[in-house]
């Protein structure tokens, strides 16, 4: 009982000292403290990187996904500012106003073919032997096979090809033959006329097939010879297959 | 008596250093193991229950633990005094430990 008493008093004064006792005692601890919290620090920093680990790996894969997602609509934004350029391009030239034309995509080539593969077939009004243009009015085929939602582009260059061109401003007419492997000459020329390298070549309203006034390409090496009836020409179609992107397709107005 | 006294004030103070300084740092669902506790408990079940240095040992490391606390001054001890008395009556007349003298 007096114990307690006794107890019980010495808590009281503590109370009243309480200031000056727990400073002393800081001011002694304090190095053994200071060393103790750093170590305390330390460790639970390792345990909490331990810990941290899955929460990393989540959040890793997380943020991958997002980069996915965000790569993804980059890419969109991307073919949407090309189709834009392209849609200013045919704006600045006009092309809108003489042809009704229908914005299409590559989504394939087959060089070796001379063909590509466009994202817009008969559900979109596209038909067989509609002529394909670049922004720049360049010819670069015409459909010559139509899916529902897609279509085969027949390139100028491709063996099966065959159309009615003329050299631009003059009165020189000739048969434009693809050869294969992205190349094509004009054909039947009549000897008499004069072609140039550097002629550049349009098309013809004769043949049909394609309106008049595309720009097909330019001669690049004459070959005349005078045991045949007609003279040739080997082109360079001004397509790029390789810069091949959006195209247009000339639908009947 | 006294050595064991001196000893056990340098285990405690160790310990509420240990306590205030070291394990905060390890938090379990927001709780701090309180070590100074678990032996004051661990040193009243295990003492011959007619001895009095359990109650010794919950008013040394009640001291230290108050002194790097920011409650009022012997709010620890008061807790690990009346901790030991909890143990030292429970085993005094309840719990029989074989290899403990009752003496």
């Amino acid at each position: 009982m007096l114990f307690a008493v006794l107890a019980a008093v010495v808590i009281v004064a503590l109370n009243f000292f309480q200031n000056k006792v727990r400073n002393f005692f800081y001011l002694v601890s304090a190095p053994i403290q200071a060393s103790l919290w750093q170590a305390g620090d330390r460790v639970s920093n390792f345990f909490a990187t331990i810990t941290e680990f899955r929460n990393l790996k989540k959040e890793n894969e997380d943020l991958k996904l997002k980069v996915q997602l965000l790569l993804t609509e980059n890419a969109s934004l991307r073919e949407l500012k090309k189709e834009n350029e392209t849609l200013r391009t045919a704006l600045n030239i006009g092309l809108e106003k003489e042809f009704k034309l229908t914005l299409v995509q590559v989504i394939g080539k087959d060089i070796s073919q001379d063909s590509l593969i466009i994202n817009r077939g008969s559900k979109h009004g596209i038909a067989k032997n509609m002529p394909v243009i670049t922004e720049q009015k360049n010819l670069v085929g015409r459909i010559s096979e139509v899916y529902d939602d897609f279509s085969k582009v027949m390139l100028i260059s491709s063996k099966d090809s065959s159309f009615d061109a003329r050299i631009s401003e003059q009165e020189i007419f000739g048969v434009v033959k693809g050869r294969g492997g992205l190349k094509a000459f004009i054909d039947r020329v009549p000897q008499d006329k004069e072609l140039k390298v550097g002629d550049i070549l349009v098309t013809s309203v004769l043949g049909g097939v394609f309106p008049a006034g595309l720009l097909v390409g330019e001669i690049k090496e004459v070959k005349k010879s005078d045991l045949e009836p007609f003279q040739q020409a080997e082109i360079s179609p001004f397509f790029d297959i390789g810069k091949l992107g959006n195209l247009f397709v000339i639908t009947p107005s | 008596m006294l050595k064991t006294v001196i000893l056990l004030v340098l285990i405690f103070y160790i310990l509420a250093l240990a306590q205030a300084s070291f394990l905060v740092h390890f938090q379990i669902f927001g709780m701090v193991l309180n070590v100074s506790l678990l032996l004051v408990v661990l040193i009243n079940i295990f003492e011959n229950p007619q001895k009095y240095l359990g109650l010794w040992s919950s008013l040394i490391s009640g001291f230290f633990l108050d002194i790097f606390s920011t409650r009022p001054f012997g709010f620890w001890i008061l807790i690990f005094f009346l901790a030991a008395i909890f143990v030292k009556l429970i085993f005094r007349k309840h719990v029989r430990i074989p290899f403990i003298a009752r003496t």
